[in-house]
């Protein structure tokens, strides 16, 4: 064993030599750094008498074991935090310091990768809540919401790694409730639902509201004034309970009072109503659907029209359903559209909107805006301030009206593969067998439920039957616990040996269906797989391509994309809708979209993975064109755009999603954004950030440039060992907000009350390097030198592949798999497809 | 992490069906023999009982303006501004530092493995690790004689509160998470609503409760065959719930026909709109009647601090205001020290005011502990700790500074657990029982 004791004695023989190289992934303390635990540590922590039980001099340099790991964790967190060395020993050097724990801590991440390696073992997977709702849906027909579901992903893994995929009682119940849920949507009456189709004039709602409020200020503010003529009156005989209530009302009446004057004088909110903002928050529209509407597709029509001096940024319409709890002004946006009518020449917008039983009936249309009332009160300050009683118009809509649902046959397809028999059957307990083995079979894939199985499914029947449920009803519990079963809920392929084995064809049907579909394979995938034919290299390759090419191939790319760049940190912090106001719901949800749209125009135009880090063209929407100032985009749908020469859009660094992600909400954040470089495009992630390393607080109360506080990184070893890595890179893309929109200086604020100054604008310097010294000058010579990293990046997209596709981490075992995938991807200039089509054909993707 | 002794407690095949997980184990007629005598005793009982309470609020306090100055320990302290509002309460709490959780590296994880002690990766060949909550060795033994065996209470986006990952506070004795009732309207129904069904019906559907898992363990035991041997690891969960919802379901026949029982002052009947400040203030409502009515004695409760800080006003997150700055952020943190303590000196009240039939106070009879895994900001060395309540039998009013500055947090856990009258030799990492709280 290597421990500094052995190492100690060795290093006299043969010093410099250094040669532990083999084959087998290790985690080893390069043992330059035996000097550095000799010199700094061993005083007190040696075999003899360890102090704190921490015995160092028999610490082994290569990590293998947990305790070994986990000692070597203790030493980091002393080192990290300043408690070690002691204040009054010698203190390390600056330097051999940093470099002592870039080393150590990276040596942990390769030790914690080796530990917990599963060594290829592919685990039985239970279907994600993804998988699980898109399996409903391709068996009931209806779009399912599981989210009562508890959130699958292991942190720092995909959701489609099998061992991280628990069981609970809880969820067994959450099952069942879901899929009675569903079912009841399913199974309705044979009689189709009546068509629903409502035409509202919204001025007869909007106008009214206004009014009434106004009313109700103008009229206090007028007894108000009657008792100020001779204040020694009682305010009470005012309706007052005290002069200090009076005073409140004076005053609501002069916030608020002017706004909806002004609302009411609009020639346009006589035959329509304009979005306004008032102090309770924006004019939202609730053209609310009856609350008991049957689930299903409809379609919300609205004459809209935009005012002709409307800024551009505000001609969008959004709409979305009103949660419980919701303020005024609020709503969840499902989506957007841009207003081209005008005032006389308005135009009627057509949307379809999805209602399942467990959506909020409670619809809202609005301008787009920051969702937070808060917003709109900030809104209408601003208004005040140019000296205006409110924002200045932007939308006016003349009605809106509801149809639905909206379906083509009925009863629907769905209720027609169980109620096989048609709507005449008889109503037998034999029939109700034959639904339910139909039912478990389809469910239940390509395993074959058994024949006692489905006894005491008919007996559940039965029972429900003696208790008085109709024949659906008693069947719906019956159909439900199929749900609930394993055999629906695993994806199961025996391997009782323990080498490993091929993949039947079914069984590989179904695995690739869930790789790139998250939904169990349709006919013609069984059809392939039951002939035999799908194990065949070219019929797997045409079915690949086939998947690729269908709608459903989007939640691959949705799941894929979304965890492999970590978007979910997306929502984890609140933008400033003081700083940005542009950056709403709107823009949060094309800036995910818009990343998940580029990736399906790799795989649609056979394009280079490096598109991602460099490209002529950006696949967005009108709004994030208008965001983006890029002309000539019309309508809601991605689609690829051809940008000017030396535009700053066009690659991952230029998107907003990335941008956003790469900042607190108010401040970009070099370190993010670095830090995020290093790991998803340059393939050489940092470590993870150490718990209790001191926090810099030094600079807090000035207003410097990110650049310039970043500085305090560099004094501290324990934090220079990642930041002098990490930080330069952050710094070229300073150029860039918090909400990723282009400036040439930086603006930093505070809050801080006591402060004299509290805004400042400086300078940018976008120059720095990347981790391996390669110098950039500014942003696009960043994106020049990242885009020279393509091998880098092809390499862990592979990495990420494999772990989302064979549903566990990325092992040592599959340096093979990865360097196989990676020459068929080279040979082809990196083209995404390929890296799909080769983990799909190899070996490992096609055993158990 | 070796599992808690608690053998003296629990009938021999009892424990055996708590601790073992082989799906070889399950069979129902043992569960029939299970029901029989176990749970059938009478709640009723002379003494007030032991119950154990364990709050966690996430993201770490105000560094500076919570923790008391370590110079100044013993009864002679001065509470500091964050902790203010506990002033009337000051000679019946404890205060601790110098506690931590020494596997612990997540610095957004504030409650996963606050009761556990446990190394996230102490399993070889896995990424995640857990151990059984403290909470629930105290159910164990506790949580025999009332309708729920323990409750757990959470909050809606627990991530957004510093959490981490987790369904609850609960973890289970094979270190898997157990769900929590994330609102005040969930959690006051499952306590206190009457189920209107006739009694026969109930019994109905119960008998049809246990037919559904009957029907499931027939296809999971055919799923079983050829596995290898993570795959029947895996499987093994899902018999380890089925066997957890059978264990309940015969808790569930004991109680069918004893009505649930309503607090002498009722309380509110929550609604959906209720959250942040008020939403705690509830669930504190909750947890206090729901031990007046003893239906259960085990509780835990993962406190929302998103919403919370933003119900009083806040625009920030939780995650921003956890990495406090001078400004509004710092302003925000404080103001959130400040109304928490507040809702902990309301609940400590109305504990002290709660009469058990025996003349004693819940005060007198529960041991509460209140604090975080996260000490502030992304710090994890001290984690905040308050503990309170008569039921361990804590000599209270002090301040203590542990010698050790890595006193595990799960002696702490060990001590009430024992000091509540529950056999148990160790917990998590834990090397010993805090002395001092008892002294």
């Amino acid at each position: 064993m290597k421990t500094i004791r052995t190492i100690l004695l060795l290093a006299s023989l043969c010093l410099g030599s250094g040669a532990f190289a083999t084959e087998a992934p290790i985690a080893l303390m390069p043992e330059k750094h035996f000097e550095f635990l000799n010199q700094y540590c061993l005083d007190c922590h040696d075999s003899v008498e360890p102090e704190g039980e921490a015995n160092l001099e028999d610490l082994p340099f290569n990590m293998t074991t947990l305790q070994t790991a986990e000692l070597w964790q203790k030493v980091l967190n002393v080192l990290n935090s300043g408690e070690m060395p002691p204040e009054d020993e010698t203190q390390p050097e600056a330097g051999s310091k940093t470099e002592f724990l870039d080393d150590l801590s990276h040596q942990l991440v390769t030790a914690r990768k080796i530990l917990s390696d599963s060594g290829g073992v592919i685990t039985m997977r239970r279907l994600n809540r993804r998988e699980y709702e898109n399996t409903l849906e391709d068996l009931l027909g209806v779009e399912v919401n599981a989210s009562e579901l508890p959130k699958d992903a292991s942190p720092g893994e995909f959701d489609t790694v099998g061992a991280s995929l628990f069981f609970s009682s809880d969820q067994f119940e959450q099952y069942l409730n879901i899929a009675r849920r569903v079912l009841d949507e399913t199974i309705v009456s044979p009689q189709k639902p009546k068509l629903f189709r409502e035409k509202r004039e919204v001025e007869e709602v909007a106008t009214k509201l206004a009014m009434t409020r106004y009313t109700k200020l103008f009229e206090a503010n007028e007894r108000a004034a009657q008792w100020r003529k001779d204040e020694t009156q009682s305010p009470t005989d005012f309706g007052f309970i005290d002069s200090s209530r009076v005073k409140f009302e004076e005053g609501q009446f002069n916030g608020q009072g002017p706004a909806y004057r002004w609302y009411l004088d609009q020639p346009e909110t006589k035959t329509g109503a304009v979005f306004y903002v008032a102090t309770p928050g924006a004019y939202v529209d609730k053209t609310s659907l009856p609350e008991k509407a049957a689930p299903g597709r409809y379609l919300l029509r609205v004459r809209v029209a935009a005012f002709a001096d409307a800024p551009s940024h505000r001609t969008f319409l959004e709409y979305g359903t009103i949660e419980k709890g919701a303020q005024q002004g609020e709503i969840a946006v499902l989506g957007h559209r841009k207003v081209s009518g005008t005032l006389e020449n308005p135009e009627i917008l057509e949307i379809p909107i999805t209602i399942t039983s467990s959506t909020s009936r409670e619809i809202g249309i609005r301008e787009r805006q920051p969702n937070s009332r808060d917003a709109a009160r900030y809104a209408l300050k601003l208004a005040k301030k140019r000296g205006e009683p409110t924002t200045e118009p932007a939308l006016w809509i003349d009605w809106v009206e509801w149809e639905g649902p909206l379906t083509e046959k009925w009863p629907t397809q769905s209720y027609q593969q169980i109620f096989f028999k048609g709507p005449n059957a008889k109503q037998t307990e034999s029939y109700a067998a034959e639904i339910i083995e139909r039912f478990a079979q389809r469910a239940f894939r390509i395993q074959e439920p058994s024949k006692s199985f489905l006894d005491k499914l008919v007996s559940l029947f039965n029972s429900r039957r003696v208790l008085g449920d109709s024949f659906e009803e008693a069947l719906k519990e019956s159909l439900a616990v199929v749900l609930a079963s394993p055999a629906f809920l695993y994806l199961r392929e025996p391997n009782p040996d323990d080498h490993k084995r091929e993949l039947s064809d079914l069984e590989l049907a179904v695995r690739l269906s869930y790789f790139l579909w998250s939904a169990p394979p349709d006919e013609k995938l069984y059809k392939a797989a039951r002939s035999g034919k799908l194990g065949n290299p070219a019929e797997l390759k045409r079915q690949t391509n086939r998947m690729l090419d269908d709608p459903k191939a989007l939640e691959f790319i949705k799941g894929f994309t979304h965890q492999w760049l970590n978007l979910d940190r997306l929502e984890f912090f609140q933008f400033n809708f003081e700083l940005y106001p542009e950056f709403d719901d709107s823009i949060l949800m094309s800036a995910r979209n818009e990343v998940y749209h580029t990736f399906e125009t790799l795989l649609n135009e056979n394009r280079s993975i490096g598109d991602l880090l460099k490209s002529d063209y950006v696949v967005i929407n009108d709004v994030l064109a208008d965001y983006y100032d890029i002309e000539g985009v019309e309508g809601h749908e991605f689609r690829k755009v051809k940008l000017p020469r030396n535009h700053v859009r066009g690659g991952l660094l230029g998107t907003t999603a990335f941008l956003a992600m790469g900042s607190d909400g108010e401040r970009s954040s070099p370190v993010e954004r670095g830090a995020w470089v290093m790991r998803k495009l340059l393939n050489d992630p940092p470590p993870p950030a150490p718990a209790n390393v001191p926090q810099l607080s030094r600079f807090e109360d000035e207003l410097l440039p990110a650049r310039a506080l970043q500085v305090a990184h560099m004094e501290e070893p324990q934090c220079a060992q990642c930041h002098r890595k990490i930080d330069p890179i952050g710094y070229g893309l300073q150029n860039f907000d918090a909400a990723g929109l282009w400036r040439d200086q930086e603006r930093v604020e505070t809050d801080e009350k006591k402060v004299k100054e509290t805004i400042k604008f400086h300078p940018i310097d976008p120059s720095g390097t990347l981790p391996d010294g390669t110098p950039f000058a500014n942003y696009f010579d960043l994106r020049d030198r990242v885009a020279e990293h393509e091998a880098d990046f092809a390499q862990g997209f592979t990495e990420a592949l494999i772990e989302y596709g064979l549903g566990r981490p990325y092992g040592f075992t599959d340096y093979d798999l990865a360097e196989a995938i990676l020459a068929q991807a080279r040979s082809s200039k990196y083209s995404t497809p390929t890296f799909i089509h080769a983990l799909v054909q190899s070996d490992l993707f096609r055993q158990k | 992490m070796k599992s808690p002794q608690f053998s003296q407690t629990l009938p021999k095949q009892t424990r055996r069906a708590f601790l073992r997980s082989s799906s070889a184990l399950i069979a129902l007629p043992f569960l029939e023999s299970f029901g029989t005598k176990a749970f059938a005793a009478s709640p009723q009982v002379a003494l007030a009982p032991k119950r154990m309470m364990f709050l966690s609020f996430g993201w770490g306090p105000t560094k500076e303006s919570w923790y008391p100055d370590i110079n100044t320990t013993g009864a002679d302290y001065i509470l500091p501004a964050g902790l203010k509002g506990l002033s009337r309460h000051q000679k019946d709490i404890t205060i601790i530092q110098n506690l931590t959780n020494q596997f612990s590296t997540e610095a957004h994880w504030g409650s996963t493995f606050y009761l556990t002690g446990a190394n996230r990766y102490g399993e070889p060949g896995q990424s995640f690790h857990n151990s059984i909550s403290a909470d629930q060795v105290a159910a164990g033994v506790l949580g025999k004689e009332t309708r729920f065996t323990s409750i757990q209470l959470g909050c809606e986006n627990a991530e957004d509160s510093g959490h981490g990952p987790g369904l609850s506070m609960a973890w289970n004795a094979q270190g898997k998470p157990m769900a929590g009732l994330n609102s005040p309207v969930t959690a006051f129904h499952k306590l206190f609503a009457d189920d209107q069904t006739p009694l026969e019906q109930r019994q109905a559907m119960l008998q049809q409760k246990r037919s559904v898992l009957d029907t499931v363990m027939e296809n999971a035991r055919s799923m079983n065959r050829d596995l290898s041997k993570t795959d029947t690891d895996k499987i093994d969960e899902y018999f380890q719930s089925i066997r957890d919802i059978e264990v309940r379901l015969a808790k569930e026949e004991q109680w069918l026909d004893v009505p649930k029982r309503h607090p002498k002052e009722p309380i509110q009947e929550p609604t959906g709109e209720i959250v942040g400040y008020e939403e705690v203030m509830l669930m504190y409502d909750i947890m206090v009647a729901a031990m007046q009515v003893d239906a259960t004695r085990v509780l835990t409760y993962r406190q929302p601090v998103d919403s919370f800080i933003r119900s009083l006003g806040a625009t920030i997150t939780g995650h921003n205001m956890s990495h406090y700055t001078n400004g509004t952020r710092r302003s925000v943190a404080e103001m959130r020290d400040e109304k928490q303590t507040e809702l902990l000196a309301y609940l400590i009240d109305k504990l002290k005011a709660s009469k058990e039939p025996d003349g004693s106070s819940l005060f007198d009879n529960v041991s509460l502990s209140y604090g975080s895994n996260i000490e502030s900001i992304h710090y994890l060395k001290n984690c905040p700790a308050i503990i309170t309540g008569g039921g361990a039998g804590v000599k209270h009013g002090r301040h203590l500074v542990m010698k050790d500055e890595k006193t595990p947090l799960c002696n702490l856990w060990l001590s009430l657990l024992q000091g509540t009258g529950i056999k148990a030799d160790s917990h998590g990492d834990s090397n010993g029982v805090i002395e001092e709280l008892f002294a």
